[in-house]
């Protein structure tokens, strides 16, 4: 099992609405996650692996639960390009 | 009737000051150039046009050093706007490019860049009893940490000509000869009393008048005001990115917002004032 673990040294984040807003400490940008992504985001809690992240959000996931696997390598591999998750 | 002061308007009172005498020439190092500024801790300085300069350091209030070549009729707007929103920075106060109606004790504050409409809105709505707040630039007290509290208006409302002849405000002088615009009473009255605000409402451009809320993160990127009001309270303060995000979440969470889109049509301009105008009176969001 590898867990993915946020690097929260990079990032800081705040709730707004059921919205998630995450600042990259380094350069001021930010951006927001909502729906599916903001649920993935708080999933990722440093213990979860990609198995344990799919059996958590199938409980929640309202579509097409086979979508669920390429939804969440795409997200998790933009978050690794944002660097905002440890290799 | 006796009125008593929050603490902010009595640091603004006295802060604002103004005395004529001599000037520094420079916060930084280099001579500041004309029509700019510095900022160096609890200083500002700004040079207008020729040798007029501006210099505030907190507790002397404000020095005015007017040379031969100054444009003494430009004085006032140079003191009510860019000299007042820094001395209003480097106090821990937050303006913002907003011009503001009060109703039920609270304000809405009406904001977007320069010829959105701003001051012409806010005359307009004194056609249905909202008395005005302020008219550009809205000072807002960030120190009780559970509200946010407006500062009365400290500048007169100003619209040009033709703004004049869609509203019921009252034309006074020109404001200078070199700025196109009148003096104008809003029919309405003012309010002069510190008051919460209530919503934080962007002017924008569409086919038909409509408000809708703005939500979540881009509440956030909207408060991301390119004004220079705002990089006065972001050099006042001195912000780091962190600093930079804490404040601006807590103006996202702490200030409803919405959009109003409109077309600048003349024609569709009292459909859009009635919208505004029942949007407030209803309570906006609340």
């Amino acid at each position: 099992m590898n867990a993915i673990v946020k690097r929260s040294d990079r990032f800081t984040e705040a709730d707004i609405d059921s919205e998630i807003v995450i600042m990259r400490l380094d350069s001021g940008e930010f951006f927001s996650l909502s729906g599916t992504g903001a649920e993935i985001w708080r999933l990722i809690d440093g213990t979860r692996d990609r198995a344990a992240l799919r059996l958590a959000l199938s409980d929640q996931f309202l579509g097409d639960e086979s979508a669920i696997p390429a939804d969440i390598e795409e997200f998790l591999s933009h978050l690794k390009e944002m660097g905002l998750l440890a290799d | 009737m006796l009125m008593l002061k929050i603490p902010a308007q009595a640091t603004m009172e006295r802060e604002t000051e103004v005395t004529f005498g001599l000037a520094p020439k420079t916060l930084l190092g280099e001579p500041v150039p004309e029509m700019s500024w510095q900022m160096r801790g609890d200083e500002f300085l700004l040079r207008g046009e020729g040798h007029h300069y501006f210099h505030y350091r907190r507790g002397h209030g404000i020095t005015v050093e007017r040379g031969p070549d100054a444009d003494a009729s430009e004085e006032s707007l140079w003191l009510n706007g860019s000299v007042y929103a820094a001395i209003a920075s480097i106090n821990g106060l937050l303006p913002i490019h907003a011009s503001a109606v009060a109703h039920e004790d609270q304000v809405f504050a009406f904001t977007g860049p320069a010829e959105a409409g701003k001051s012409t809105l806010v005359a307009a709505l004194a056609d249905y009893g909202l008395a005005m707040f302020c008219d550009d630039t809205l000072v807002l007290d960030l120190s009780d940490p559970k509200r946010i509290i407006c500062l009365p208006g400290h500048k007169r409302l100003k619209l040009r000509a033709d703004a004049l002849a869609l509203t019921s405000a009252i034309a006074e002088e020109q404001v200078s000869a070199t700025v196109g615009k009148f003096y104008a009473l809003p029919a309405a009255g003012e309010v002069n009393l510190p008051l919460p605000i209530a919503e934080l409402i962007f002017l924008e451009l569409g086919p038909e008048p409509s408000i809708l809320p703005i939500a979540g993160g881009e509440r956030l990127v909207r408060l991301q005001d390119d004004h220079y009001t705002a990089n006065f309270f972001a050099s006042a303060r001195r912000f780091d990115h962190l600093d930079q995000f804490t404040h601006l979440v807590r103006l996202a969470r702490q200030i409803p917002m919405a959009r109003f889109r409109r077309p600048l049509d003349p024609s569709c301009f009292n459909e859009g004032v009635a919208l505004a105008a029942q949007y407030v009176i209803t309570g906006g969001q609340r």
